[in-house]
């Protein structure tokens, strides 16, 4: 079983590699204003507050979380297409936000995104074969005249036929189309690719096929994914790694086996009893954690731990000091103050609210 | 005359219930829509029967008919385009596509059979409070008071767990979140206690935390009322985790049915066996996957014979030039619509 583990995460996150990206304590608020005329700020939006990680040439880093965690501001940060509130994040130890536009220019060039809609991401007015090769309209990566040839090549390794290169996205269907944003991404040779929910738009059948794809990709060219998804069991299977997001803050974060099977923080915990299992044998007895209420607001997170509102757990520590992040051993950090250890014992039943409404 | 069969609850436009006769019956349903391109064919020859208490999902990726077939029970399909070419669709006995809209909009839709949408938000209107559109219902419906109609819209708030219920009931729409909207959708729907709720992927834009609540709130709610629920969606996960029987659907023909045990775990069909294949599971941890090639067909040129075939890896020539028929296969009532299901059962 440890052993198991360790050949697993090995291959990843090898501890003494230095980490391709690292971000440090990133801070994204968007004002809330008030007036036409006079626009008087009074408040702010906390959509990402204080996220931390690092990821690691070659490997997968999944941000995962629901509707508003956060996930998708921290990404737009990191690339530069927000301005940060507050933080830091390094590309090869390089200060992404105090880079130049030139410098920003040739970070672009490093990482690449693909996004969550094929059918919105790719401009209709253009072939294929241009959106593919119009990263080099920017940055010349590839003299004119050898950009057929790659984008053919480019079109053959994400799986589609090289002869159309002269179709539009309309003639392809939703996966081709994402296999088309995975060549756009793949033109500048990037070393980090950010996928936010690239395959949650598409059918069961076709998702398969591009995660697959995805797969197959980093293990050719060696690309670390930030892979940014809702769904536990996509992210499961693609991800070496795992952080788990709650209202602008990373809960935590560990391997599959420590997330998924060795859950410490009870957001996770609820969060992952909710998934439904396609299995229908033994249904009736599964624990189902059901959360009381919604997500709060960010514009006006609760005090200390911000999941205290809806936890089981939660004392009068929780509301007057924030957890941090801490790891207890095993690299597996955890945000909160009674963190489930391991093989720990059932959780109470009293106070724990099996009614949605409370 | 046609007043007074109206008022009767035990008939629909002058014929009588048939309380003995399953509670929804549909039967060789077809449906196509006629555009300027030509006849997309939606459904093909849908069947299936719903009990009480019973849950029934209709299983199938985009495209693949399950919505329109259930716009065209309740009567809703946007015509023209989309035409009802055949079929039966029986509520205890009487046939829904053959009653008149005046008879479906008074005693039917609401009454009989109700439904709920994925999106709340569009379905809500926006300009008027969450409580006035579940009052309205009973308003027109029960003919109760303003006030009646009000006390009984915050109870019904209440049965959907609705916090603070009697605040809330002077709520807009957009005062509430993405769950408590489908909540309020939900309580609209049972206000006139429907004999069938179809739900058409009510969870799909909800977060996972907040669809296991709604999927908990309808599983009690039908504990509670005996209704029969046919629930509509992609998600193999969902299926699996309420309802009793399946129904696999891909380019508007069944694939497969039966027992959701039975078929989750001996498929007899190779497209029901592809999802499996392709879903990754949060419970453990999961190789790599095995997609089903290709993509779903147009529509507007369906394939011959079995319309999955240029997918299948099973396939052989008989499957382009034949169209299987839905074939019992001696299991509490599992039927599969491929010639070669042995052979997919061994493979699994």
């Amino acid at each position: 079983m440890t052993d198991d583990r360790a050949t697993e995460s090995s291959n990843s996150t090898a501890a003494e590699s230095t980490p391709i990206l690292r971000v440090e304590g990133l801070v994204k608020y968007f004002p809330i204003t008030r007036g036409i005329l006079f626009r008087k700020k009074i408040g702010d939006v906390k959509a990402v507050d204080g996220v931390s990680f690092d990821l690691y040439p070659g490997e997968t880093l999944g941000l995962v979380g629901e509707s508003g965690c956060g996930k998708t501001t921290a990404a737009r940060t990191i690339l530069r297409l927000e301005e940060p509130t507050d933080g830091a994040a390094y590309f090869h130890g390089q200060d992404i936000f105090s880079m130049t536009q030139r410098q920003l220019r040739d970070l672009r060039k490093e990482i690449s995104v693909i996004f969550q809609d094929p059918y919105a991401s790719l401009n209709p007015r253009m072939t294929v074969g241009n959106i593919i090769s119009e990263p080099w309209n920017v940055h010349g990566t590839v003299p004119r005249k050898d950009r057929r040839k790659k984008t053919q090549e480019l079109l053959e390794v994400v799986g589609l036929n090289p002869n159309h290169i002269n179709r539009y996205p309309h003639q392809f269907s939703g996966g081709q189309r994402q296999r088309v944003g995975v060549a756009r991404a793949l033109a500048v040779n990037p070393s980090i690719i950010i996928a936010d929910e690239p395959v949650s738009a598409l059918d069961v059948s076709v998702q398969a096929q591009v995660v697959n794809l995805l797969e197959d990709i980093q293990d050719e060219f060696g690309i670390a994914y930030l892979f940014i998804a809702h769904d536990l069991s996509v992210v499961r299977h693609l991800c070496d790694r795992i952080a788990v997001m709650y209202l602008g803050g990373i809960v935590e974060q560990g391997d599959e086996y420590e997330v998924y099977d060795n859950t410490a923080h009870p957001y996770t915990e609820a969060l992952l009893s909710a998934v439904p299992v396609p299995d229908p044998v033994g249904r009736q007895d599964r624990q189902r954690i059901v959360l009381q209420g919604d997500v709060p607001s960010p514009s006006n997170p609760p005090s200390g731990c911000r999941f205290r509102t809806r936890c089981w757990k939660a004392q009068d520590v929780c509301a007057e000091s924030v957890p941090e992040l801490v790891d207890r051993g095993q690299g597996h950090p955890v945000a909160c103050y009674f963190p489930q250890v391991e093989f720990a014992t059932e959780i109470p039943t009293e106070g724990r609210n099996l009614d949605p409404a409370g | 005359m046609v007043k007074n069969s109206l008022d009767n609850a035990d008939s629909l436009g002058g014929q009588a219930l048939d309380p003995a006769a399953p509670l929804l019956e549909v039967e060789n349903l077809h449906v196509e829509f006629r555009i300027e391109d030509g006849v997309v064919k939606a459904v093909n020859g849908l069947s299936y029967t719903l009990h009480e208490h019973e849950t029934l999902a209709i299983l199938g990726e985009s495209g693949s008919g399950k919505s329109v077939s259930a716009q065209a029970v309740m009567g809703i399909l946007d015509t023209p385009p989309g035409f009802v070419t055949a079929g039966q669709a029986n509520f205890r006995g009487v046939d829904l596509l053959k009653v008149s809209e005046e008879v479906m909009a008074k005693q039917v839709r609401g009454q009989k059979v109700a439904m709920i949408f994925q999106d709340a938000l569009t379905a809500l209107n926006p300009v008027f409070t969450v409580g006035w559109q579940i009052a309205e219902m009973l308003r027109k419906h029960r003919g109760m008071s303003k006030k009646e109609a009000k006390e009984q819209a915050i109870e019904l708030m209440e049965r959907v767990k609705i916090p603070d219920a009697r605040d809330r009931v002077n709520a807009y729409p957009h005062e509430f979140s993405g769950g408590m909207r489908q909540r309020a959708m939900i309580a609209m729907a049972l206000s006139l206690d429907p004999d069938v709720l179809i739900a058409d992927e009510p969870t799909t834009a909800l977060d996972v935390t907040v669809q296991a609540q709604i999927m908990e709130l309808l599983h009690d709610l039908q504990q509670e009322t005996g209704m029969g629920l046919i629930l509509i969606t992609h998600d193999l996960g969902v299926v699996a985790e309420v309802c009793d029987r399946v129904v696999v659907m891909y380019a508007g023909e069944i694939m497969e049915d039966g027992d959701i045990t039975d078929v989750y775990h001996h498929p007899a069909h190779p497209y029901t066996l592809g999802l499996m294949d392709s879903i990754p599971r949060s419970d453990k941890h999961t190789d790599r996957l095995s997609p089903i090639q290709g993509a779903p067909p147009d529509l507007l040129n369906i394939p011959s014979g079995c319309p999955f075939h240029p997918r299948c890896p099973f396939v052989r020539p008989r499957c382009s030039e034949d169209s299987p028929v839905l074939s019992d296969i001696g299991r509490d009532g599992h039927e599969s619509g491929c010639f070669y299901w042995e052979e997919v059962e061994r493979d699994r």
